[in-house]
């Protein structure tokens, strides 16, 4: 199987020091970089329509799209050898940066999560954990045989609780759950018992009841409420639900035509252009469009898919794996919540929703991606 | 499987690593689809239920407030238009924190304890939802700006315009034209379904006057229109309407100016003037005084406002006009009639007046006005003296003869006892007693000494200003009597007035003698002011005689009247608990009456006028009288601003 993968992505091999123009040392991969794109310009489109025809906001939102892709083909120049080396430092500082924040950082919808530096655009450290932990992770266990032993996966426990409970500490569940989840995903990548992970599914099962008396605060309780019955309060907490269904189910499967949607236009989808941006496409461009946007995204996670399984080391493997695995996540955790098969999350639609930071680190991790696959060497047999 | 091969670590890693990318892809497409069916399952098998969700959201049906018909006077004023104001509304449905939101306009706005106290009525018995409730009417331009400043802060609240009634003479006419006020719940629950889905988009219906009267005419009918709305409940576009039809305009009978006049000569009295055109029934002027600006209950009067209205006792909101008075000595020329059509007495019959009468075996004295003034009588008397000199001794007499069940039966075809008028349902019937009457409503029998009194309208028998009015121009039309009516016609849509027309009963009842007999009763009455002093007889000028010279002005056309006096404390005995009882110490004097009417052969104008604790009839209420003739009968001089002017000023 490695031979034949070998053989696929011959023809992305390159000579890193090799001779030749400056195109050909520019490291980048067409495929994914058009899948992107064509992401980005349609949740653009999405997005002038989600904001009530707002040009300003279209034109923040495309600049952050231009910062992305530079960050993003940036990163892709860096060796992929740069990452491993640096794991320990950068998971290190990324740590460093959170203590700075739980001291002098800014607060947003309750979460101190945020960093103002002079000069810089506001963003929040967490963000970049979603790449430290797989990184330090894979950087871990690249040096280990796998599967990896019950020792190993401790270190490993170790590595992800650390910035999930800074995180925590900052009061952004989201984020922390998704830090976890890269994590995880490394872990399961690498191989670990399948024993263990029903275990450890059954463990959260178990717990689950516990966590409902004890732990859970009424707000998520109250989501997880609404999740099942929105009608319970249908102008409060399920409000949200039950307009983006009445959304989505009305778009039909042509939908209602780009800038049509009645309760996208009249205001009825709260949060339209951010977590809920899905409603409006799926108002507006019915079916087909939400067909589309999944299309797009498996485009994209089964280029990211292609890289990771043709890369060449541990390491680049099982970082490739989590970045995509992250972005399946997302994207899908977004998807059903807003169309009311998960409880509400507070996770915006990648590439799509309104923010500018949310757009630049999804990209940053494409641009790892991207490094990944264009740093490879011809192996010795 | 480590024995078979033994592939070097590298490899190993490798294909673990394989291994769960696709047990990764696997969940991925597992996922995946379990999401693509849940979508096809919204957006194709349930398309229909959300597409109807989102329509329901967005489209709503709303009610269409026609305009209120306009009413004229006869002369083509405008006595009540419609005019734009600007209220404070709110969806409840949209409205996130009611309580809240409330409480924050206190400071933005004037809205005081009692407007929100009516905002909760009005919401408790608003009929549809997700429609639009007024919070407060008449918002100030100051008021409208700081509410568009805090509009953010105030989700589900709008200004709305509106036009509302507005009655531009204010005081003047306010009890002929009632006015509206917002709709009550009993009011709702009287009406038929059909009546009830008029008002679905109108805050207010007649109440009073002419504005209740004619509720069916003025209002119009509802339009209704589909609008798209946005979440906050603001109207983006109309995609059908079914237009309102509007109110009909109508015309009355009423004259602004004479309204005016009736109303500037009454002074600073309390009391009514009616004056009614002969020849049609037509209402000319309706007063009663005090009177009150209509205006005030158009938008929802307030406390504070009621008891301001309220605090002098003279109940201004009370429509004196159509009320029942005990009418003193205007009676007699009907009580003269009536021994004419009965043959008691001819224009002959001539009696003794001694001062007094007494009852055949009885020894009660009844006596006459002049017993006062000098312990005589008129001597020799007929009934044409009798009338100009207001003799009581001669109707005491004449009512015994009569008989109180014939004088019943007589004064019924004049219109009293029943509300003759054709529109104005709110008037007073009246008391015209008989001994079924008395047996009925008292409970005792009629006892013969009562009868004398009937005779002079000093004794049971009650009549409206209006009734008194309305008799008053049957005798001005040579006996013939026209039921009082308002409303003259309506305005059509190409500005025509179409004249409107009533059957018209009276006349068909009435029991008149010879007209020969009607003309010398119509003269005896234009005797009561005209004739002068007889240097050879003493008492043979008329009773209101005296005033009319001691005006100094001649009158310049033929007037006739009769003069009337109710005594105050006779009336507290005869009707006890009618009336307030604090207003009665205040002072005995006496009420004031007069009816009156152009003498001429074709009679224009009849009047009659009540002056409350007034004094003589003759001397206080003929001035009152004799004005509304000469504003009528003579060229204007006046313009009506400073007739109504003089009106306001008085008050």
């Amino acid at each position: 199987m490695a031979t034949i993968s070998r053989q696929l992505s011959n023809n992305f091999y390159r000579l890193s020091n090799g001779p030749g123009a400056i195109w050909q040392s520019f490291r980048v991969d067409t495929p994914l970089v058009f899948f992107l794109f064509c992401l980005a310009s349609f949740g653009l489109m999405v997005l002038f329509s989600a904001s009530g025809e707002n040009i300003s906001d279209v034109r923040s939102q495309a600049a952050a799209i231009v910062v992305a892709f530079v960050v993003m083909l940036v990163v892709a120049q860096l060796d992929v050898h740069f990452f491993r080396r640096g794991a320990p430092l950068m998971f290190a500082g990324g740590c460093g940066l959170m203590i700075v924040v739980l001291f002098f950082g800014a607060e947003t919808n309750g979460a101190k999560a945020w960093l103002d530096l002079p000069g810089l655009p506001r963003f929040q450290p967490a963000e970049i954990e979603k790449f430290l932990v797989p990184m330090l992770l894979a950087w871990y266990l690249s040096t280990r045989s796998l599967p990896p032993r019950f020792k190993d996966l401790l270190i490993c426990g170790v590595i992800i609780a650390l910035p999930v409970g800074l995180i925590l500490m900052q009061n952004d569940t989201g984020t922390a759950l998704m830090v976890m989840m890269s994590g995880v995903f490394v872990i399961l990548l690498a191989g670990i018992s399948w024993r263990i992970v029903i275990a450890g599914v059954a463990a959260l099962a178990m717990a689950s009841p516990a966590w409902w008396i004890f732990v859970a605060q009424p707000h998520q309780k109250n989501r997880i409420l609404t999740f099942f019955d929105p009608y319970r309060d249908p102008t409060g907490a399920g409000y949200n639900i039950i307009q983006s269904q009445i959304a989505i189910g009305s778009g039909g499967v042509q939908g209602k035509g780009w800038l049509n949607g009645a309760q996208s236009q009249l205001d009825f989808i709260p949060e339209s252009n951010t977590d809920f941006i899905l409603a409006v496409l799926a108002e507006e461009f019915g079916l087909l469009g939400v067909l589309f946007l999944i299309a797009l995204y498996v485009a994209v996670i089964g280029r990211g898919f292609f890289i990771a399984l043709t890369a060449q080391d541990t390491f680049s493997r099982l970082l490739a794996g989590s970045i995509v695995l992250t972005f399946f996540f997302y994207a899908f955790v977004n998807m059903a919540m807003v169309s009311g098969l998960m409880p509400v999350v507070g996770l915006p639609l990648p590439l799509v929703s309104k923010g500018g930071t949310s757009i630049v680190t999804l990209m940053l991790g494409f641009g790892i991606l991207m490094s990944i696959q264009t740093h490879k060497r011809v192996l010795p047999r | 499987m480590a024995e078979k091969f033994k592939l070097n670590a590298h490899e190993t890693e490798t294909l673990i690593f394989s291994r769960r990318m696709i047990v990764a892809g696997v969940f991925i497409f597992a996922l995946l689809s379990i999401l693509i069916a849940w979508m096809v399952y919204l957006q194709i098998f349930r398309y229909d239920y959300f597409a109807a969700r989102s329509d329901g959201n967005r489209l709503h049906s709303q009610y269409v407030s026609p305009n209120r018909g306009l009413i004229y006077d006869r002369n083509g004023e405008l006595m009540a238009d419609n005019r734009p104001i600007f209220n404070l509304t709110v969806v409840r449905e949209t409205a996130a924190d009611l309580n809240a939101s409330l409480e924050m306009l206190r400071s933005v706005i004037n809205l005081s304890d009692d407007d929100i106290e009516q905002y909760r009525t009005r919401q408790s018995r608003r009929a549809v939802p997700h429609t639009s409730v007024p919070v407060r009417y008449q918002l100030t331009e100051e008021e409208i700006a700081s509410i568009a400043v805090n509009q953010h802060l105030l989700p589900g609240f709008a200004v709305e315009a509106q036009l509302v009634r507005h009655y531009p003479y204010r005081e003047i006419a306010a009890h002929a034209l009632g006015y509206v006020s917002e709709i009550n719940k009993e009011e709702l629950v009287e009406m038929s379904e059909e009546q009830a889905s008029n008002y679905r988009g109108t805050n207010q219906i007649g109440k009073t006057g002419i504005e209740k009267t004619y509720e069916d005419l003025l209002h119009g009918r509802v339009g209704y229109e589909t609008v798209e709305k946005n979440n906050r409940g603001q109207v983006m576009r109309v995609l059908d309407r079914t237009d309102p039809v509007p109110g009909r305009d109508i015309v009355l009978h009423m004259d602004s100016y004479l309204q005016a006049v009736a109303e500037s000569a009454l002074g600073e009295h309390r009391g009514a003037v009616v004056a009614i055109d002969p020849a049609t029934g037509g209402v000319l002027a309706m007063v009663s005084k005090p009177g009150y600006d209509p205006n005030l209950f158009v938008t929802g009067i307030s406390r504070a406002q009621l008891s301001e209205l309220n605090k002098t006792g003279h109940t201004p909101l009370f429509n004196r006009a159509i009320a029942s008075r005990v009418p003193g000595s205007t009676i007699k020329p009907f009580i003269g009639l009536g021994g004419l059509y009965h043959g008691v007495i001819t224009p002959e019959t001539v009696i003794i007046d001694p001062g007094y009468y007494r009852l055949p075996g009885r020894s009660r004295p009844y006596y006459d006005w002049t017993w006062w003034v000098d312990k005589s009588g008129h001597g020799a008397i007929d009934l044409r003296r009798a009338i100009y000199q207001s003799c009581n001794t001669y109707f005491y007499g004449l009512a015994v003869e009569m008989g109180i069940d014939r004088i019943h039966d007589y004064l019924l075809t004049f219109g009293f006892g029943a509300n003759d008028a054709i529109d104005i349902p709110e008037a007073s019937a009246g008391i015209v007693p008989s001994t079924a009457w008395k047996q009925e409503n008292r409970g005792e029998v009629w006892y013969a000494g009562e009868t004398p009194y009937e005779g002079i309208g000093n004794g049971i028998f009650q009549a409206t200003t209006l009734q008194m009015a309305a008799a008053a121009a049957a005798i001005a039309n040579h006996g013939v009597l026209k039921q009082p009516r308002m409303l003259r016609g309506t305005i059509g849509n190409d500005g025509e007035i179409t004249d409107v027309i009533f059957e018209d009963t009276a006349a068909s009842k009435q029991l008149l003698p010879s007209p020969e007999q009607v003309e010398l009763v119509r003269n005896a009455m234009v005797e009561v002011i005209n004739k002068p002093y007889d240097p050879e007889h003493r008492r043979h000028e008329g009773s209101a005689y005296p005033t009319l010279r001691d005006s100094g002005r001649p009158l310049e056309y033929p007037m006739a009247g009769k003069s009337g006096t109710a005594q105050v404390v006779q009336f507290q005995v005869d009707s006890a608990g009618n009336r307030d009882e604090s207003e009665v110490p205040e002072e005995f004097r006496t009420h004031a009456m007069f009816i009156a009417f152009d003498a001429s052969a074709q009679s224009r104008i009849a009047v009659a006028v009540f002056v409350e604790n007034g004094g003589g009839g003759g001397s206080v209420a003929f001035p009152v009288a004799r004005a509304v003739l000469d504003a009528y009968l003579l060229p204007r001089t006046e313009t009506f601003d400073e007739v109504s002017a003089l009106g306001s000023n008085a008050q």
